[in-house]
This record gives C-alpha cells, sequence and structure tokens, in this order.
C-alpha cells in the first residue's frame, strides 16, 4: 500500500512538472510581454532595453532552465509593472477563489447527492422525470449565462441581492449557484444511475429478505456502495470548478485569482500568469490524488488489491 | 373482519401454508401468470424441496412468501407463515419484522448476496442485534458463536474478513448464519448449493441437514438436481410451468414417479452408475404461451387429447402424495437392468488407435501481477482416435487450462502439446488456421459465443468460407446438414440466437464446430448453463455424433456422473495436477486416488443407496 502511494505521488510530481514547462513554453511563444505592456509608439530602443533587464532577449532554454532554479527557490518571479513577487499577487486573491469554489462544492454534494438518490428511489415515477429534467437544464446552461440570468433577475428586477461584491456571506449566493448548478446536476444524474444498479444488487435483495427496512437499506448499504464510483466524478469537478471560477469570477467581479489570471493574461505579466495556472493545474492534480487515496480508504477491494497485488 | 395487522393463531407445527397461490406479473394492460394455483405446505423440522426446471416459478414462489416481489406483481390465494399472513398486505413495516424472524433465505450466489465492503462480522453483527433486539456487544458474541455453528474455519479471524476474501463456499455459511441470526421457523434456500464445488456442496448440505434437526425449522429446498433432493429432502414438490404437477415423499417421487415430467427429469439425470440420460425433447413454454390443458402435454409422450383441452387438477405440496396428471404412471421405475455402458474395452487383437492429441508434461504458467502463477503443471495424457476423454476437477483445478493447451490457445510453459506427433500451433499463427480445422471448441455459453446480429444458418456457414471450402450452393446444402445432425430443424437457419432457446443455442454452436469435419471436439462445460433435460438431449446428441461420424471427444467438466454417461476414459485434476487417469468404469467402481474417492462421494445421485435420513431426531 506504501508502494502504491509513493507511486501515484511520482506520478503526481511528474505531471506537475509537465504543466510547468507546458505553460512556460506556451505563455513566451504568444506574444511579446514588452510591446504588449508599452505604448505602440515607444522607441525600440527602450523595447530592448526592457527586454533585457527582464532576461528575455536570453534564449528560451536558458530562460527555462532558469525559471526552474528559481521555482525550487520557491521564487516564482516577479511582476513587470510594480516588481512585486507573483506568489504574494496571488497569495492575497486566493482565500476569495478558495471561499467560491469551496461553497460550490458543498452546493455539489448538498444538491447533488439528495436529489439523486431521491430520483433513484422514485425511478420512473413524475419526481423522477423532474429530477432530470431539471438536471438536463442544469448541465446544459452555460454557466456564464445563469449568472447573467441571476443578476438580471435577483438584482436587476427582483433587487433581492447586489449584482457584485463580497464582502457579505449573501454576496456568495449567486456566485455559487453559478458556478455549482452544472456539478450538482451532474452529480445528481450520476447518483441516480449509481443508485440504482445497487439497488437491483443481490445483497440488496439479501439484506430485504433479512428484514431490513427499505429506509435502512438505501442509507446504509446502498448509499456507501453507489457512492464509491461518484468519487472519480467529485475529483473532475474540482477541475470544472476552477474553470468555471475564471468566467464566475469575471461576471460577478469576485476578486478571486480567476479575474487576476484574466487580467494578467492580458497585460502579459508572464510571472504572474504562470504561478495562477501553476496553483490551479497543482490542486486540481492533488484532487485527483486525494480521489485516488479515499479510494483506499472507502473501498476495502482496492485497499486489498493494492496491497497484495502489486 | 381480520385486519392485516393481526397475528394469526401461532402455528408453529407449519411454519408455511400456501394456497391456491397464483402470482402474475403486470405492466400496464399485460398481465400474466408466472405462477398458478400452487399449494404448498412444510412443516417444521421438514425439508421439502421444490424441484423444476428454469422458468418453472420455484424462485418466484419462494420471494412471494417473503412478500419480497415488486409492485409490478400480483398475488392472489393466500400464503401463511407461522404467525403472519403475507396475502393480507401486510405494512412495509409489518413485512420488514418477519422477514429474517419468520422466515428467512438464502441465496445461489452468495458472494454477490453479502454488502461487499462491509466486514462480515459486522453484517453478523447488526443483523443479530435488530433481530434479537440486544446490545452490539452481546451481538458480538451471537455472531461468533453463529459462525461456529455454521462451522466456519477460524470463526474470530473470519469476523474482520470481507465477502471478496472468503471463498463462495465460505460465503454462503455466512450467508446461512446471517440467515440464522433471526431464529427463523422457516428458511427458503434458492438453490444454495448450484454455484459451489461438488465436495463444498456436500459439506453445505450436510450443514443445512444439521440446522434442521438441531434448530426444527422448516426448510424449503429449491433446486433443479435432483441428485441433491434425494440427499437433503423429506419431501418433494415438482413445478411445471409454474404449477406444481407432483408431489410426495423424496422416497415415492424417486422410486415411482407418477408424473411423466418428473420421470422425464429423473430420467435426464446422469448417474455415477452410467445410466444414459434421455432427456425431454421439446422446451417449456413462455409463461405466455401456456397451452389451455397441461402445459407439459407439448412433450408429452403418453398425451392423449383430453390433456390439450384440460386442465388436470392441482398437485399439492404437502408432502402427502399427488399428482397433476390424467394418465398418472404405475409403479416404480423400472431401473434394474444394468444400463448401456459407455465404455467398452477394445480387446486385444484390435489394432491401437492413432493418437490424435497429446500433452507430454505440460505446464502452463499465467502472468499475473504477482508474478507468475503455474495453473497446471507435469501433465502426461493422450487423446487416441475415438477416444472419449473427460478432464474432471474442482474450480481453479486446471481442467479448463488442459483444453486451452490442446486448442493452442495458451502456450506450453514446459512440455509439450501435439496433435498427430506434430506441435500444437498457437492460435494467431498460419500453422492455426489449418490445425483448427481439425481441433474444434464448444465453450459452455452458447450465447455469448454466437454473434446476436447473424443468423444461425450464416454463422454454421461461416467457417467454410473462412476455409473457402465449396460453392455457395454446396455450402447451403452442408449447412442443411449440419443442422440436422445436430437435431436442428432447417428453418432455424433463419433465426437470430437471441430467437432460439439455450439448447438449441448449444446445438447450434456444436453444428458450427462440426462444419469442417473435425476429428476432436473439446467440449468445455458445454453443458453447465442447460437445464438437465436439455443436457441430457446435447449427452445424446454427443454420443451419437461419436458413433457416426467417428467423432474424438475431449469433455471438460465438474460434473462426474457427465463423464460417466458419455466418456470412455477420464482425467482427474486437482490444483493443477493430474491425480488420476484411466478408464471409465474400472475408475468409477474402483478409484485408486483418495481425492477421486472423495469426488465420487461427494456427488449427489439420484441412484446412491443410501436413502436420505428423515427426520433423525424426532
Amino acid at each position: 500500500m506504501t508502494g502504491f502511494v509513493i507511486r501515484k505521488l511520482l506520478r503526481t510530481l511528474f505531471t506537475l512538472f509537465l504543466v510547468v514547462t507546458f505553460v512556460f513554453f506556451v505563455l513566451r511563444l504568444t506574444g511579446d510581454p514588452v510591446s504588449a505592456m508599452m505604448p505602440d509608439d515607444t522607441d525600440p530602443a527602450i523595447l530592448d532595453e526592457l527586454r533585457k533587464q527582464w532576461g528575455l532577449d536570453r534564449p528560451l532554454g536558458v530562460q527555462y532552465l532558469e525559471y526552474w532554479f528559481n521555482l525550487l527557490q520557491g521564487d516564482f518571479g516577479n511582476a513587470y509593472r510594480d516588481g512585486r513577487p507573483a506568489i504574494e499577487i496571488v497569495a492575497e486573491r486566493v482565500p476569495a477563489t478558495l471561499k467560491l469554489t469551496l461553497t460550490a462544492f458543498a452546493f455539489i454534494v448538498i444538491a447533488g447527492f439528495p436529489l439523486g438518490i431521491f430520483a433513484a428511489v422514485n425511478r420512473g415515477t413524475a419526481i423522477d422525470r423532474a429530477i432530470m429534467t431539471i438536471s438536463v437544464t442544469g448541465f446544459s446552461l452555460p454557466n456564464f449565462f445563469l449568472g447573467i440570468l441571476l443578476i438580471f433577475l435577483l438584482s436587476v428586477t427582483l433587487r433581492l441581492l447586489p449584482a457584485y461584491g463580497s464582502d457579505h456571506w449573501y454576496n456568495l449566493i449567486m456566485p455559487v449557484i453559478t458556478l455549482g448548478t452544472a456539478g450538482a446536476a451532474v452529480i445528481a444524474r450520476f447518483v441516480r444511475s449509481s443508485m440504482l444498479e445497487v439497488l437491483n444488487a443481490p445483497y440488496i435483495r439479501a439484506c430485504r429478505a433479512r428484514g431490513m427496512t427499505e429506509r435502512a437499506i438505501i442509507w446504509t448499504v446502498a448509499l456507501p456502495n453507489a457512492a464509491i464510483p461518484t468519487i472519480t466524478i467529485m475529483g473532475f469537478m474540482v477541475g470544472t470548478l476552477i474553470g468555471g471560477s475564471i468566467v464566475t469570477e469575471t461576471v460577478f467581479a469576485w476578486p478571486g485569482i480567476g479575474r487576476l489570471l484574466i487580467d494578467a493574461v492580458t497585460a502579459r505579466e508572464l510571472a504572474v500568469v504562470q504561478t495562477v495556472v501553476m496553483i490551479t493545474a497543482a490542486s486540481m492534480v492533488f484532487a485527483n490524488l486525494a480521489v485516488d487515496l479515499l479510494y483506499l480508504v472507502i473501498d476495502p477491494r482496492r485497499r486489498y488489491a493494492s496491497g497484495t497485488g502489486e | 373482519m381480520e385486519g392485516p395487522a393481526e397475528e394469526l393463531k401461532a402455528d408453529h407445527s407449519t411454519p408455511l401454508e400456501i394456497s391456491g397461490l397464483t402470482v402474475s406479473l403486470k405492466t400496464g394492460a399485460w398481465k400474466c401468470a408466472i405462477v398458478e394455483d400452487v399449494s404448498l405446505r412444510v412443516r417444521s423440522g421438514e425439508i421439502l424441496g421444490l424441484v423444476g426446471e428454469s422458468g418453472s416459478g420455484k424462485t418466484v414462489t419462494c420471494l412471494a412468501a417473503l412478500g419480497l416481489l415488486g409492485p409490478a406483481w400480483q398475488m392472489e390465494g393466500e400464503i401463511r407463515l407461522a404467525r403472519t399472513r403475507i396475502t393480507d398486505a401486510p405494512s412495509a413495516g409489518q413485512l420488514a419484522s418477519v422477514r429474517g424472524r419468520e422466515a428467512a433465505m438464502i441465496f445461489q450466489d452468495a458472494s454477490a448476496s453479502l454488502n461487499p465492503i462491509e466486514k462480515i462480522g459486522k453484517q453478523l453483527t447488526k443483523t443479530v442485534a435488530r433481530l434479537r433486539g440486544v446490545s452490539t456487544g452481546e451481538a458480538r458474541e451471537i455472531a461468533l458463536d453463529l459462525l461456529r455453528r455454521v462451522e466456519m474455519p477460524d470463526p474470530e479471524e473470519r469476523l474482520h474478513s470481507y465477502p471478496f476474501q472468503l471463498s463462495g463456499g465460505q460465503n454462503q455459511r455466512v450467508m446461512i448464519a446471517v440467515a440464522l441470526a433471526g431464529r427463523p421457523e422457516l428458511l427458503f434456500a434458492d438453490e444454495p448449493t448450484t454455484a459451489l464445488d461438488v465436495t463444498v456442496q456436500s459439506q453445505i448440505l450436510d450443514l443445512i441437514k444439521s440446522l434442521r434437526d438441531e434448530t426444527k425449522m422448516g426448510v424449503v429446498f429449491v433446486t433443479h438436481d435432483l441428485g441433491v433432493v434425494k440427499e437433503v429432502c423429506d419431501s418433494v414438490a415438482v413445478m411445471y410451468a409454474g404449477r406444481i404437477v407432483e408431489s410426495g415423499s423424496v422416497e415415492r417421487i424417486m422410486n415411482a414417479p407418477r408424473h411423466p415430467y418428473t420421470l422425464g427429469l429423473i430420467e435426464s439425470m446422469p448417474t455415477l452408475s452410467g445410466h444414459v440420460p434421455e432427456g425431454i425433447e421439446g422446451q417449456v413454454p413462455a409463461p405466455d404461451k401456456r397451452p389451455p390443458g397441461c402445459a407439459f402435454a407439448p412433450r408429452c409422450e403418453k398425451a392423449q387429447e383430453k390433456c390439450w383441452s384440460q386442465l388436470p387438477l392441482g398437485a399439492e405440496g404437502d408432502g402427502g402424495d399427488s399428482v397433476a396428471c390424467f394418465f398418472p404412471l404405475e409403479g416404480d421405475l423400472g431401473r434394474t437392468e444394468r444400463p448401456e455402458h459407455p465404455t467398452q474395452s477394445r480387446s486385444a487383437d484390435e489394432p491401437v488407435p492413432d493418437t490424435l492429441l497429446s500433452l507430454n508434461d505440460a505446464a502452463c504458467d499465467y502472468d499475473t501481477r504477482s508474478g507468475k502463477f503455474r495453473a497446471v503443471s507435469g501433465i502426461t495424457l493422450s487423446l487416441n482416435e475415438g477416444d472419449r476423454l473427460a478432464v474432471i476437477g474442482e474450480s481453479g483445478s486446471g481442467k479448463s487450462t488442459i483444453g486451452k493447451l490442446m486448442l493452442g490457445i495458451e502456450p506450453t510453459s514446459e512440455g509439450a502439446a501435439s496433435f498427430m506427433g506434430k506441435p500444437v500451433p498457437m492460435l494467431g499463427t498460419s500453422d492455426h488456421v489449418a490445425f483448427a480445422r481439425s481441433v474444434q471448441l464448444v465453450p459452455q455459453n452458447p450465447f455469448l459465443s454466437l454473434d446476436p446480429r447473424a443468423t444461425i444458418g450464416s454463422q454454421i456457414e461461416e467457417p467454410l468460407e473462412i476455409h473457402g471450402i465449396g460453392t455457395k450452393q454446396e455450402r447451403r446444402a452442408r449447412r442443411r446438414e449440419l443442422l440436422e445432425s445436430a437435431g436442428l430443424s432447417p428453418e432455424l437457419a433463419m433465426r437470430y440466437p437471441h430467437e432460439i432457446s439455450g439448447g438449441q443455442c448449444q446445438r447450434a454452436v456444436i453444428a458450427r464446430a462440426l462444419a469442417l469435419r473435425p476429428k476432436v471436439l473439446i467440449c468445455d462445460e458445454a453443458t453447465a448453463s442447460l437445464d438437465v433435460s436439455v443436457q441430457a438431449r446435447i449427452i445424446e446428441l454427443l454420443r451419437e455424433l461419436h458413433r457416426m461420424h467417428d467423432l474424438s471427444i475431449v469433455f471438460i467438466t465438474h460434473d462426474l456422473r457427465l463423464a460417466r454417461s458419455l466418456c470412455s476414459h477420464v482425467a482427474v485434476m486437482r490444483s493443477g495436477q493430474l491425480v488420476e487417469l484411466g478408464e471409465t468404469s474400472p475408475m468409477f467402481e474402483a478409484p485408486e486416488h483418495p481425492y477421486t474417492s472423495q469426488l465420487l462421494a461427494s456427488m449427489p445421485d439420484v441412484e446412491s443407496t443410501d436413502s436420505p435420513t428423515m427426520e433423525t431426531t424426532q
């Protein structure tokens, strides 16, 4: 089992290495930060001077090695404009994004699971069909559209909630719904089909035959078994949430790393972009690692298979 | 009026009484009776065998008695357990309190009937605590005691095991322990040993008998195997097409069956003494296509006009003798004369036949995650022209590997596999194509080995096309010939696999295997997924093919009775080793290896002389 964990960890680190490399080259091959930053009529000599100052005139390979050299010492580079460390700029935006994505994640679980279970238990009835219809609508709506729709409805028309801001708990409502609805819909569908499969398993019939009540069967036997495969989907969900947060933060002017990323890309602040991408990539990769490890905790069959088999 | 909540006067001497039960499946306007007018009675301490082939309604009857059928099912008639009338439509809560206490159930696939992600100790403890209303601590003690009572090896350690860590037999012991948790007065055992190896089966059967003696619970034992019935049951009810056609004591039914179907079932059973199973022509009618008269009439040799139009009075499975037949059979089953022996030893002056397939000190390794696994080793055996060689053994004994070595599906890791003096070419090599014309496989599941989207006819012709044999007209003619020699009517050529029965599918697979006129047919559990009456007919077909077409057969099976009825030679496998090899009758009469004797002793047999023990401790 330890071997399994170590192998997973090494694979995770390798993925991160690939991400850093990919982002480094893509950013440098798609445009020159100096010309993007300075007015169009700037003297080319000044541009060259700036490039030299920031080390952009050296061969790409050298820049790449230097980047790694600094990175391994915890230096993510500085922003070109104000010269502040990129990591600092990103770090002050992380809490807002965490607040948004974690709340949305909770929303996904709290809304998705019960809806899925409820639909499965009432399979084929009007309840089931209603939940499934809502679910299709849920993940078909692009989230920026849903966000605008919510602002129009709740802020402009009904004047219940402010359209932007991040100081109060109620500021979270619209961004969280915008960000989490698609995920909740996917989870509801997945939990439903997983539950239906489990409810047809021989061990459920055996539980009924020994007098367990339907409620006990659903919550103590069927749900734990049905939840196992949904963990994989939950891992993917972390990625979807981070991706979705870029759009959502933009729509609601939420001061997180999503909006920071948009601003930094426009301004070609290479170090900032690189840092944001690395942090998001790292959180996705570690979420998947967490999923793999969670399987070991939850599913005894995997625990033993990875302990003895490999 | 008696409300459903009201408890009946407890009748502990009769934990199950079913009268006039009809169970129908209803979807929309469509309604179809699956079980019709069934009456049964089980006394405490009695084991009633509920016997019949697939689709006869045995399992549905049991599920109905526990109220386990879903909302799409409708029940008429009466089902009464020791204290509760199930047919009074008790509430979900009342039903839950009945299950496990008044009646419990065990299933065929025990490993799939336990929660896969919970330790068995926990599952058992929770069930005990709930059904007996004791604390978790006490329940744990009781759980341990129950595991001891079901003779589980190392019960303390097993409490901490998950179902996937136990064997099928051990899981069935756990299921039985779970079933005993609520001290039920009745146990439904639905084919509890069908998926198990024979030696394990005989242990579980003994266990069920001794628990019955100890607890005096009544048992409804559902099975299709009359040999098992003879071993464990006191009385028998035979079901056919949703009805009970005959019932009586086990001795009477086995020795003097009165319903032609019961006789057909008994005659279909292969025996250790070499009775050649006869089988029943035709197939069980689908529930919505049952004839107005006796459902067995279309398959019955004795059927007369009356049988087709009128329904004979139903038999009652109450332990008393009854038969639902207008023209019941009389007298004993006349099986006194020694049956035809499949084995004829060659006389000395006959020429020694050519060796077709042989394995010489062969071993086979499989790659697994933890390295190489040796499936078989040191196997030396040969198949001569005209031989019918049975390879028998329990699951994991390596018997299928022998087939794979002979077919070139797996390479030998040591030693050699050869066909007519040359090494067996590996599957995928160009030499294998020619080899495949001589050696063909008949696998276990005919549905899986037929293309669901191609007609039977085109699949039978396919080998001829692949090998470029004959013109189109010639292939057509050969197809007709093949269908006939496999006992199928030529019209079936245009059907798809899902449109014909399992037995017909297996015949089609055999016809396809015969297309290239092979010398050897390798049958890997070729009849294991078929009903006994159908299995018997396939065995008959194989015997005929052997006789008519000089076919040599390798018959891989777990059923020693089949080996006896079909084969001239037997190879006994155990844990990858060949433990005994020889001619069939001498080996069955005087096995040399103790394992062979053990297998023979474990095999339930309708002809066994030691009669089942009846109510030993009354």
